[in-house]
């Protein structure tokens, strides 16, 4: 049981500073992912913490114990690498008994720790099996195997997920946060992947340009996003410029796109230019009685199972993005006038950047 | 498509059976009869390994290419792993100058040995005059150290790329699992470089065992396999052209033997991880890095120094075999007032060989890389056929099968082109393979999807794509047919002598140092100046090429 600690952590690589002041909590026992888009130095982040990237200025800290000054295998930290880094010369059971014998662990301990390390991860009897015989999920058991065994301080994973495909990537997610909360061990995860983010997470860091941008849980983050560039990141929010109009004393008037937006409460002076920012699932199609809501024409119609998304043009032209029900009729052709409904209460707007 | 695929496999196997198979089938078949008469026997056999002579000769052929394949690996394997993973101040320069032993021809640092340490050498007399004397570099000794000076690039090519080829997250995970650097070096980067390295000491033992010119200038009179083929088929004194073909097929059996071995290996274990992000530089203390660039730049300075000594000596004036400081050009003059004949035949003979030993592989690599299946796997492995052949042998059956017939070849310069671009054709296969091996499928597809048919896409699409690829591969074999020795002297003809010929004849008089060093270093302009002009595109190819 680990509490990390980054204090004012920073990272640059020629003019970039891929890791910017960044200072964050995790608890004990939480899985925190760091999440942003390439680039954002989510992964410069991770790296630092398992001593593969220099920390130029800040300090990183296990519990009461500083780290960062501590060369890379002796943070006993224990990271699953984006292609998995499977030793190809050595077998399955070698794989997972390699942090044992660099610990000097007896060989009589080492046997029975392997083995129900690959039980673990459903890999019993795989021991004398090699690398390349294995599938990718396999392989993935097989790093996570390697690195539980040692009993690590803290697991690190590196976009565990990138290179399985769709169906088994949300098998192993599962898999690997019941282990994670099984065990108790406190992990970072790096993901560009937003719904694995939100699926897997205790707390997100939202990163952006080696800077955080929000911390908070999956909840806190999707549903009150602080800044627009959270919003649009996650969920994919519709932003919308726009011309703050006269407050009424309940609501705010915002002239964006053609049309008319109407926001709960004063969000800002008259005349002021911002963002709307508006989720796909804050609209659906509106009944003949329901006020406010937003005409646009439909442009595309995209059927995805259980939702379907809807493209359409607000009067000036811009489009949006609409999620409705799957279930839902929308039995017309592009082209057609469509009205959306929309609570004004679930509206945010950001000031313009 | 597969009219296309089927000529060139029957055309490349047709060619190879011609030239390579049937010989080499003569020079069996002359093994198995009784030297006038013509019936069988295994009475050839029989005398070799009845003769000490001989047997000493097989022995020291093998064990002088056993210490050229230890030595070669131990130096060999450091060095790339200072060159892949240390910052050495110029590795790129190192990494280039490191190719140069391969291709320069290996007598002549043999030569050079002589012109340093051998009797009269200038070490010698040096050291004499100061009344020390140095141990003799005649025999085993000077032959091995010569083997694996020139040799050792066969190590280290493919295992700088074994070492570069490892994603770095290999080494970090060994890291991350609580491994030091040297844990990690030992028990992951080590074993996984170690098929490269293994690949590459075979191919040294191969050609030491078959290398004819650096015995001929360094064993004097004691047995050696190569040379004594060559003196049991074409000497005066002892000739005997059935015990040449039963020497000749035992030093063929050995050294396919480690051909297949090597192969056999080198297809088991692919350790290759694809490199996504590269190793980085290891954090070594200024000490440790000075260490690692004096023992890279002392390798590769002391593997090159037998050829700036040549050089540097063949401006140099001799009188008779003794060398005086005088500077000149003396020795060119000489050289070259007979005729400049042998050089022109060397240029001629080698570019031809070069253009046709590309236009022969650059097919049969494509082919072997794209259509997977059994008949692709048989030429792949006839391709490489002629690394296990010995230049000495294989003209020797060109003569047996082309002396006289339907087919009379020999006399002229197309027995030369014949034999260099058989021995030459596994540089053009490899690297057009290599070249093949990036060009996308699916642009061939589009091209011929777009209504184009596959011959044509093939001339007019792949072959410009392959062009970079083909140019270093036809430059190689330009190289190293130019520096040809083994074959050429059994295949020569008084009007198409070339300069490896007559630097021999001029060892082999004793009396003509000063030409030899003259020939010698002309050799060496003539083979290091394009290599060096190419030597970015070969670097990229590394491993491919070897």
């Amino acid at each position: 049981m680990t509490t990390i600690r980054l204090d004012s952590v920073s990272r640059t690589f020629g003019a970039v500073r891929a890791v910017d002041n960044v200072s964050a909590t995790i608890e004990e026992g939480a899985l925190f992912t760091l999440l942003g888009p390439s680039g954002c130095g989510k992964t410069t982040l991770l790296r630092m913490i398992a001593g593969f990237a220099d920390v130029e200025a800040g300090r990183i800290w296990f519990d009461d114990k500083r780290i960062d000054t501590l060369p890379a295998h002796r943070r006993n930290t224990g990271m699953v690498f984006q292609n998995y880094a499977i030793f190809p010369n050595l077998s399955v059971a070698d794989n997972v008994a390699y942090g044992l014998r660099a610990r000097k662990i007896k060989p009589a301990d080492i046997a029975a720790r392997v083995d129900k390390a690959l039980a673990r991860v459903r890999l019993a009897g795989y021991g004398s099996r090699w690398p390349h015989q294995l599938s990718g999920g396999q392989l993935q058991r097989v790093a996570i195997a390697r690195v539980l065994v040692i009993e690590p301080a803290v697991l690190l994973f590196d976009e565990p997920l990138s290179n399985l495909d769709a169906q088994l990537r949300t098998q192993m997610r599962v898999e690997i946060r019941q282990l994670q909360q099984a065990l108790g061990l406190t992990t970072i995860y790096v993901t560009h992947d937003q719904e694995e983010a939100l699926a897997i997470s205790d707390r997100i860091a939202i990163l952006r340009s080696g800077k955080i941008e929000q911390v908070g849980s999956p909840e806190e983050i999707y549903q009150r996003p602080r800044t627009a560039f959270v919003a649009e990141f996650l969920g994919g929010a519709n932003m919308l410029p726009g011309i703050a109009g006269t407050f009424d004393g309940h609501r705010t008037e915002v002239a964006s796109c053609g049309t008319t937006i109407s926001i709960d409460g004063h969000v800002a002076k008259a005349g002021q230019k911002l963002f709307v920012s508006i989720r796909p699932e804050a609209l659906r199609l509106a009944n003949a009685s329901d006020r406010p809501v937003l005409q646009a024409k439909l442009v595309l119609r995209e059927f995805l199972g259980q939702i379907q998304r809807l493209h359409a043009a607000l009067p000036d032209g811009t489009q949006i993005r609409v999620s409705t029900l799957g279930s839902l009729p929308v039995a017309v052709a592009a082209g057609a006038e469509l009205a959306f409904a929309y609570d004004p209460a679930q509206i945010i707007v950001y000031p313009e950047a | 498509m597969k009219a296309f695929r089927y000529t060139i496999v029957f055309g490349a196997l047709a060619l190879l059976l011609l030239f390579l198979l049937y010989p080499l089938s003569l020079v069996l078949d002359a093994s198995l009869r009784v030297n006038g008469t013509g019936a069988l026997t295994l009475g050839n056999y029989v005398q070799i390994f009845a003769s000490k002579y001989y047997l000493n000769g097989i022995f020291n052929s093998l064990l002088a290419a056993t210490g050229a394949t230890v030595g070669a690996t131990l130096i060999g394997t450091p060095l790339a792993f200072c060159l892949a993973r240390v910052d050495v101040p110029g590795k790129t320069v190192l990494l280039t100058l490191a190719t140069l032993p391969l291709v320069l021809p290996s007598f002549v640092a043999a030569y050079a040995l002589v012109l340093l340490f051998g009797h009269a050498g200038v070490v010698t007399t040096g050291l004499r005059a100061l009344g020390m004397t140095i141990g003799p570099i005649y025999g085993l000794t000077g032959i091995t150290i010569v083997f694996f000076l020139t040799l050792y690039p066969y190590v280290l090519m493919p295992a700088v790329a074994g070492f570069r080829a490892m994603d770095i997250s290999i080494e970090e995970a060994a890291r991350n699992l609580g491994g030091s650097r040297l844990h990690a070096f030992r028990t992951v980067l080590l074993p996984m470089a170690m098929p490269a390295v293994l690949a590459g000491a075979l191919l040294v033992f191969i050609e030491a065992l078959e290398n004819f010119g650096v015995p001929v200038v360094l064993a004097e009179d004691r047995p050696f396999l190569a040379v004594d083929i060559f003196k049991l088929f074409a000497g005066e004194a002892d000739n005997n052209p059935a015990a040449a073909g039963a020497l000749s097929v035992l030093l063929i059996a050995s050294t396919a033997i480690v051909l297949l071995v090597q192969r056999r290996y080198l297809n088991k274990r692919r350790f290759a991880t694809d490199a996504r992000t590269a190793p980085s530089p290891l954090p070594l203390s200024p000490g440790w890095r000075a260490i690692a660039t004096g023992f890279s730049w002392g390798i590769v300075i002391l593997s090159l120094l037998p050829f700036i000594a040549v050089l540097f000596i063949s401006f140099l004036s001799f009188r008779g075999p003794v060398l005086t400081w005088q500077l000149g050009l003396s020795n060119y003059s000489m050289l070259l007032e007979g005729s400049f004949r042998p050089l022109y035949n060397t240029l001629f003979v080698a570019t031809l060989a070069a253009i046709v030993a590309t236009v022969v592989g650059a097919p049969i690599g494509y082919v072997v890389t794209r259509h997977r299946g059994p008949l692709s796997a048989g030429l792949d492995m006839i391709g490489m056929a002629p690394f296990a052949v010995s230049g000495t042998v294989l003209g020797i059956g060109l003569i047996i099968a082309f002396n006289s017939g339907l087919l009379t070849l020999t006399g002229g310069w197309l027995i030369l082109v014949i034999a260099y671009v058989v021995r030459k054709l596994p540089f053009c296969i490899r690297s057009s393979s290599a070249i093949v091996h990036q060009i996308e499928p699916s642009l061939e597809e589009a091209s011929i999807n777009l209504g184009v048919s596959p011959l044509r896409t093939f001339a007019t699409l792949t072959v410009p794509l392959m062009a970079s690829g083909l140019i270093g591969g036809m430059i190689l074999v330009w190289i190293t047919a130019a520096s040809e020795l083994s074959s050429t002297i059994v295949l020569y003809s008084s009007r198409w002598s070339t300069m490896t010929v007559r630097m021999y004849h001029f060892l082999e008089g004793g009396e003509g140092a000063g030409s030899a060093s003259a020939a010698a270093a002309i050799l060496i302009f003539f083979t290091a100046a394009p290599l060096l002009v190419i030597q970015r595109r070969l670097r990229r190819e590394g491993a491919t090429i070897l």
